[in-house]
């Protein structure tokens, strides 16, 4: 702050933004939301210049799943914050706590069509936990609060703050108070656990099926004691990867779509389903009532409205995870059932002996992963890629694990990289993408050239968009519409325009050593991966189909 | 969804702070959630700046699944199922 100059309600943004203990943030400036970036030069907050606004969004997701930090990002009005939408979905559908920023035009020219003019308070109604339009300069302190408040509590998400511009420019003094809670915190009954234990105790073919929200919970290392002490036979979500240890030998690896075949199995054949974290998403469960058909359920959750939404749970069990969970723990006899586990494990155990000299992406993946330094932080964006690294690739924790998983946004991968390796520099960070994908905000690329970011991208380039041709050969007749990316720009020439060091490789004889010289070097990289157009991720459940009946090949 | 199955009607009494756009998340959230509005009212008492709301929807789908979405927004202090509600179905009214 210049001295003698009085707040502003921009100034008074960056101090309660540093109150909550906001170091960086990302954004795109424009007209409506100049006073704040003029407040901006002030602060000591690092902004990083994004090229797009859903570049930006995406950044901050990457920063808070990375992180467990609260993400910040901000715009202007209009296309601005538009522009926001997609990562503000993105993030209230995978439950990350965020806070957007959007400036406004002046209160008295809203409602007027006036340039740059949305609404973007109704528009965020249907995108975000919750929403706030700062109709009076005396307000603002107390709705920044609040957002950060609500983006945390509970079941976390995205909460967007329009700040019209006479508002931004308006002097304001700072009261330091936090604000009350909007509302009284949801009163969860006391968890009543006899249930759950009766359940338990009866049980002879149980499964722990880990969610999302085990990590949004911090609650990793209550789950990984209870299924080792209870020896639980064990599956994942997409979101939940990492939650559990890839080396525990209960753990079968990711159910669903594109599950593994154990895990879709054993889920299958069980007689109690313990659920953590979960919601019995379309694309776990498959054909719903044919989803653990003989299952009674256990289902542990923070959001009421997930209980019964999809599956009837026999014991429901509201409330923090890390404190309910551990009641649960106890020996079972389960012997039998593990080892009938065991031995569909070693049955369906991945090959990567792929025929030919073509690059077989599972196993470039396989090998990333074995390669990367502990505590590696991998994006995706979303795909065949995307499946293919949840099934072939381990992760420590779930915040090594960044993955567009309800929303299923393409594009996601590359900014979140960059959120990801700012708030965490000394880790290594891969973005895995496609060539289709990629394309989504590849101008994030300048970001990454203007702030030296050393993110690695692996890029797997069948030319094609390869999940949708896949499944237009296989249930569309083969009618391949739009999928063709032949004429992708030449990615290496392409990373060199922004300074990134680039290399090309066509055969399995290139790639262990490309993937050491990536991750050896110190700044950027970019590893384009060809690979057969007409490879498929499988397993594959079919639509409308239970997940015993995955196909495993055309 | 599917409009073949049969329709149940129901009566919601929710009690929510006067705040902006609040009756426009309710709108929202009960037509994402599948529900159709029959009707309402909606009346705020100065005094403490408690609005009650009267939400006459019909749906195939458990009535449970909108009132624990409604109670999931941020301003809403209550929702409840009025059960002593008579046959709501023409009720048309709207004054909010």
């Amino acid at each position: 702050m210049t001295d003698n100059k009085p707040l502003t309600g921009g100034g008074l943004l960056f101090k309660v933004l540093e109150q909550h203990g906001v170091n960086h943030i990302f954004g795109y400036p424009g007209g409506a939301i100049m006073p704040i970036y003029d407040a901006l030069y002030d602060s000591n907050i690092q902004h990083f210049l994004c090229r797009h606004e859903q570049g930006a969004a995406f950044s901050a997701v990457g920063y808070a799943r990375a992180s467990g930090k609260i993400g910040v990002c901000m715009a202007t009005s209009g296309p601005g914050a538009t522009n926001l939408i997609t990562g503000l979905a993105d993030a209230l559908a995978d439950s990350i706590p965020m806070v957007a920023i959007t400036g406004q035009v002046p209160t008295a020219a809203m409602g007027s069509d006036a340039f740059q003019e949305i609404d973007i308070f109704g528009l965020s109604l249907a995108c975000t936990k919750h929403s706030f339009q700062v109709s009076h300069v005396d307000e603002l302190e107390k709705v920044l609060h609040q957002a950060f408040e609500i983006a945390l509590e509970g079941r976390q998400g995205p909460v967007l703050v329009d700040i019209p511009k006479d508002i931004q420019m308006a002097n304001v003094e700072q009261t330091f108070k936090i604000a009350a809670p909007l509302k009284n915190k949801v009163k969860l009954p006391l968890a009543d656990i006899s249930k759950a234990l009766d359940l338990l105790k009866q049980a002879k073919q149980p499964i722990l099926y880990v969610g999302g929200g085990v990590g949004m919970a911090n609650a990793v290392d209550e789950v990984r004691i209870f299924a080792n002490k209870t020896g639980l036979p064990s599956v994942s979500t997409l979101k939940g990867l990492g939650a559990l240890e890839a080396s525990d030998e209960n753990y079968l690896g990711m159910l669903g779509m594109h599950g593994t075949k154990v895990a879709n199995l054993a889920v299958h054949d069980c007689d109690l389903l313990i659920a953590v974290g979960a919601r019995f998403d379309d694309r776990v469960t498959g054909k719903l009532d044919q989803f653990a058909p003989n299952a009674k359920v256990i289902h542990f959750d923070i959001d009421t409205s997930e209980i019964n939404k999809r599956r009837i749970a026999d014991a429901p069990i509201l409330g923090d995870l890390k404190e309910n969970l551990p009641l649960l723990t106890m020996s079972l006899e389960i012997k039998n059932w593990q080892a009938k586990i065991q031995q569909m494990k070693k049955d369906c155990a991945w090959r990567y002996d792929h025929p030919g000299t073509n690059i077989f992406a599972p196993a470039v993946l396989k090998a990333i992963s074995d390669l990367m330094p502990k505590n590696t932080c991998v994006t995706t964006d979303v795909g065949q890629h995307q499946m293919w690294s949840a099934q072939h690739m381990s992760f420590d924790a779930p915040s090594n694990f960044l993955t567009s998983g309800s929303m299923g946004t393409m594009g996601f991968g590359l900014p979140a990289a960059i959120g990801a390796q700012i708030s965490r520099p000394h880790d290594t960070v891969i973005a895995v993408s496609g060539d289709g994908s990629i394309m989504m905000n590849i101008q994030e690329l300048a970001t990454i050239k203007r702030y030296q970011i050393p993110v690695k991208v692996v890029l797997i380039d069948n030319e094609k968009l390869g999940m949708v041709r896949q499944w237009q050969d296989l249930f569309f007749d083969g009618r391949l519409s739009e999928t063709d990316l032949a004429d992708n720009p030449d990615f290496v020439m392409l990373a060199a325009a922004f300074n990134i060091k680039a290399k090309l490789i066509t055969k399995k004889s290139e790639v262990t050593a490309a993937i050491n010289e990536m991750l050896d070097h110190d700044g950027p990289y970019l590893l384009q991966v060809k690979i057969d157009a007409a490879d498929n991720v499988w397993p594959l459940v079919p639509p409308n189909s239970a997940n015993n009946e995955m196909m495993e090949s055309a | 969804m599917n409009t073949t199955n049969t329709m149940n009607n129901y009566s919601l009494i929710i009690m929510t702070d006067d705040k902006q756009v609040v009756l426009e998340r309710i709108l929202q959230v009960t037509r994402y959630r599948g529900y159709l509005i029959n009707g309402m009212t909606a009346k705020v008492n100065t005094g403490n700046n408690i609005a009650t709301i009267e939400l006459f929807v019909s749906s195939d789908r458990p009535i449970s699944l909108l009132t624990d979405q409604i109670n999931k927004l941020v301003d809403i202090k209550s929702v409840r199922v009025d059960n002593n509600a008579s046959m709501l179905s023409t009720a048309k009214e709207c004054s909010a």
